[in-house]
């Protein structure tokens, strides 16, 4: 393997936003038939390598040597050419356009006078789809899909290309078990097929499953460069964080008796079907469901964004009826929204301006903002959660991926809401980061507050749960102990019912 | 301070000093001061309605109906003062209050009713405007009141009113839009409309105050265009309501919203007036003006649009800044 000519070598390159070196003298070799996996804390710089390798942007200095040849990969069409699919970690689809059109989009095939093949289109995407057994029309309207399906739309165009070298930035975020295992099943494929792979994730557990060699940054720059490190999680983390890592899941018992919340069969007409639950005061209720299972679609009727069909809400002993989320935030409910790009950020502001944006009432005095507050508080919660610093003078659109989402749980850390849900919260976050989250998750039930969370990741929702609530199409159907779940558990009782027909689901 | 005159100003101010420089270069009369104290009474009217129209554009709407509403309002107040014999000091504030309602009309359609501003506006520009024909047979109204000019014409200090009202109104605007809530919720509800319902803030009860902020302003707008001359006329303020956008434009206000600053809709008000001003004095027909502030719109908005690629470009020229720069930021805190 390792005496193989490498399909692509990058040497040396680097680039340099506004005040930060992203990437410093980077150099990574892919070998044909190899999945490479590139890994680094939130910031490091990994998107910033694949922009360059997709031509989206040129490198300030460097080489790009394709089987030996220096190459310049001008533009992304150009990389298109020499074979190279990217799934970037910031979607790339237009919501509007269906399946089909979002997987051939700058590509349609066409008939013989010019005009676009609808009829292949529809046939191609339908293979594709079927190829990494995905089960969506190549009709649907692609803004209408869950964040996961999204995502695997994205990762089909990728497919669709039949590309020398694929580049995945992050392809899990949004993705649950079942899908990621179709995933690494589809990449093992192609792996076979002689197609370099080069990998983002911050799941290191499917790391260790996948991924062949490694390279590790850290501050732009390569620590542990390909076939130096041993594929191993503890080994990756310290050489990532550049120190030791203790235990992953800092879970502390802080749930009481008192009930907070209590859900009596839930209906909207979006797909929950019927949601009883109790949350108490300082407890951890995580939802646990496959991807589609409507977990999300219970957390928008829980706050107030998809009407009530039926059931009721009991909010510390009163019924409560929220008609839009502003009813819901009132009350002390709190949403971090699954897909922070659209619904949470906003991209005009600083990490200030996000970050209190929930809470402008109590920081201001007949209509003036108390400014000095403001940026006190910013400051104190960008050193708790470890967010990078540029993110007090820079807007959010200049953040990574973790950093921003960071910024969006900070924002309900500041405002003072007593319920949060937070919905996939460590999606696309670093280690050093989900520990991070993970000890505020601590310090809020100890405050007093109940947390709601959903996660795609079993192990972090078995270990910061206190109980567990199966969720499958829609219904909530019991809720156990986390103790007394295995991770096994959770996959068969999520999964169990997956036979009954879909129908139902969106009766 | 510092948030106030932001980085945002500097292109805005640079490109009124330049066009001012190349005026007052081909131009003799234009620094008279005479000329000068003009210029801020041309000024004035549409730099004051801009501030509502810029509000209304920081929350991704769009304004039309100003022209025709100066018309409207003007034609009320000729009404009042003429014939129904309403004193100056009443029927001023009515003016404004009736302003204001008009605003909040079209803000509720707009919000509630959830019809794009584009529409409602352009609704109501036409609307409007043929409201104002229905008062006195649709003819102008002249002679309304002597002491209506001086609110126009006055000085203080030898520096004309008008100076005075563009230096309240805009501080007033700049301190709502850096210093309160509703100036954040503003900025808020342009960046991201659907991250604003989730934060809890009341998206259309922010779009509807930035309706009734610019009917007010369009208010005080109209009552200077009568008494500037003294009358009220179904005609006024043709075209007003596209040059407070394009002076919003000029200043660097995104059209899709939650980014620019007010004050610079200020200096995108001066750069055109100086144009309009410079052409004026050198005796250009009015159809040579109206396609240079075209080009001014398109070359203003071209600028934004190409910022980083001529940021990249001056960095060729005049050598990249060295990634030393990386090690401050980090350490700035
Ligand atoms: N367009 C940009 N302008 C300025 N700075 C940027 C830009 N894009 C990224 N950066 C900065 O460059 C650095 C590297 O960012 P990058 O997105 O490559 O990180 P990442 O390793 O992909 O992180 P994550 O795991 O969070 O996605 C960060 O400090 C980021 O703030
Ligand atoms: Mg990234």
């Amino acid at each position: 393997m390792t005496t193989a000519t490498p399909l692509w070598e990058f040497v040396d390159i680097s680039k340099a936003y506004p005040g930060v070196l992203a990437n410093d003298k980077v150099r990574i070799k892919l070998l044909p038939g190899s999945i490479h996996g590139l890994l680094g804390e939130n910031g490091c710089g990994k998107s910033t390598m694949i922009k360059t390798l997709s031509g989206v942007q040129q490198p300030d200095s460097g080489q790009i040597l394709h089987n030996g040849q220096p190459v310049t990969i001008s533009d992304p069409q150009v990389a298109r050419d020499h074979g190279i699919a990217t799934v970037f970690q910031e979607f790339s689809i237009v919501p509007t356009l269906s399946v089909g059109e979002n997987i051939f989009l700058g590509n349609m095939p066409r008939s013989r006078f010019g005009v676009i093949d609808w009829a292949k289109v529809h046939s191609e995407a339908a293979r594709v789809l079927a190829e990494m057994d995905v089960d969506v029309s190549p009709d649907a309207i692609t803004g209408t899909l869950s964040v996961g399906e999204q995502q695997l739309v994205e990762i089909a165009k990728a497919v669709a290309m039949d590309a020398r070298m694929i580049i995945l930035d992050e392809p899990t975020a949004a993705l649950g078990e079942d899908e990621i295992e179709r995933l690494h099943q589809l990449l093992r494929n192609m792996r076979g097929r002689g197609t370099s792979i080069l990998y983002v994730s911050h799941r290191l557990d499917e790391v260790e499953r996948i991924v062949d060699e490694v390279t590790i940054l850290r501050g732009g720059k390569v620590v542990r460069a390909s076939g130096e490190t041993e594929i191993n999680v503890s080994e990756i983390v310290s050489a990532m964080v550049g120190e030791d890592i203790g235990e992953h899941y800092p879970k502390e018992q802080n749930a009481t008796a008192e009930v907070v919340m209590e859900a009596h069969g839930l209906a909207t007409a979006s797909g929950v079907t019927d949601a009883s639950f109790a949350l108490h005061r300082g407890e951890v209720l995580g939802l646990g469901g496959v991807l589609g299972s409507g977990r999300t679609e219970i957390a928008r009727a829980l706050f107030g964004t998809d009407e009530l069909s039926a059931g009721q809400l009991i909010l510390n002993g009163k019924p409560v009826r929220f008609r839009r989320e502003m009813d819901a935030i009132r009350a002390g409910l709190a949403l971090v929204p699954e897909n922070r790009k659209y619904d949470g950020l906003f991209f005009n502001f600083r990490a200030s301006g996000n970050i209190t944006a929930a809470s402008l009432g109590g920081l201001s005095r007949l209509g003036v903002l108390n400014l000095k507050a403001e940026e006190q508080a910013t400051h104190d919660l960008i050193r708790d959660l470890e967010i990078s610093t540029q993110a007090e003078e820079k807007t959010v659109n200049f953040l990574s991926g973790g950093n921003q989402q960071k910024i969006v749980i900070a924002r309900w850390l500041f405002s003072d809401s007593d319920i949060l849900i937070l919905d996939e919260p460590t999606q696309g976050i670093d280690i050093g980061a989900k520990i991070a989250v993970y000890k505020l998750i601590n310090k809020l039930t100890r405050a007093g507050k109940s947390i709601i969370l959903i996660s795609s990741d079993h192990d972090e929702l078995l270990a910061m749960s206190d109980r567990i609530a199966i969720v499958q199409h829609g219904a909530i159907t019991r809720t156990v102990e986390a103790s007394d779940l295995t991770h096994d558990d959770l996959v068969r009782a999520s999964a169990d019912t997956t036979e009954t027909n879909l129908e139902e689901v969106f009766a | 301070m510092k948030r106030i005159f932001d980085t945002q100003l500097i292109g805005p101010f640079a490109a009124m000093v330049i066009v001012a420089l190349i005026v007052a270069l081909t131009t003799e009369r234009f620094l008279n001061p005479g000329n000068l104290s003009n210029l801020s009474l041309q000024v004035s009217i549409v730099a004051l309605i801009a501030i509502g129209s810029t509000m209304v554009i920081f929350t991704a709407g769009i304004d039309l109906s100003s022209g025709s509403m100066v018309a409207l309002l003007t034609m009320i107040l000729a009404q009042m003062l003429k014939f129904m014999g309403i004193p100056l000091m009443l029927a001023l504030p009515m003016i404004l209050i009736v302003g204001g309602l008009l605003g909040l009309f079209i803000g509720l359609i707009t919000a509630y009713g959830r019809i794009p501003s584009f529409i409602t506006t352009l609704a109501a520009l036409i609307a409007f405007r043929g409201l104002a024909l229905t008062f006195n047979n649709g003819s102008p109204i002249f002679s309304l009141d002597p002491a209506l000019e001086p609110i126009f014409y006055g000085k203080l200090a030898g520096i004309p009113l008008p100076f005075f009202y563009l230096v309240f109104f805009y501080g007033l605007a700049a301190f709502v839009m850096n210093f309160t809530k509703l100036g954040r919720e503003i900025y808020a509800v342009g960046g991201n409309p659907a991250a604003a319902v989730l934060t809890g803030i009341n998206v259309r009860k922010v779009q509807t105050t930035t309706f009734v902020i610019a009917g007010f302003m369009t208010a005080v707008g109209a009552i200077l265009m009568s008494a500037r001359l003294n009358s009220g006329s179904p005609n006024y303020g043709q075209t007003l309501e596209l040059q407070a956008i394009a002076a919003a434009v000029v200043g660097g206000a995104s059209l899709a919203g939650g980014r620019g600053n007010i004050l610079a809709t200020l200096m995108g008000a001066m750069t055109i007036v100086i144009v309009q001003n410079g052409l004026n004095l050198n005796a250009a027909p009015s159809s040579v003006q109206n396609i240079v502030l075209g080009l001014i719109i398109l070359l203003a908005v071209g600028i934004d649009m190409w910022r980083a690629e001529i940021s990249a470009l001056m960095g060729r020229i005049f050598g990249r800044s060295s990634s030393g720069s990386a090690q401050k930021v980090k350490k700035g805190v």
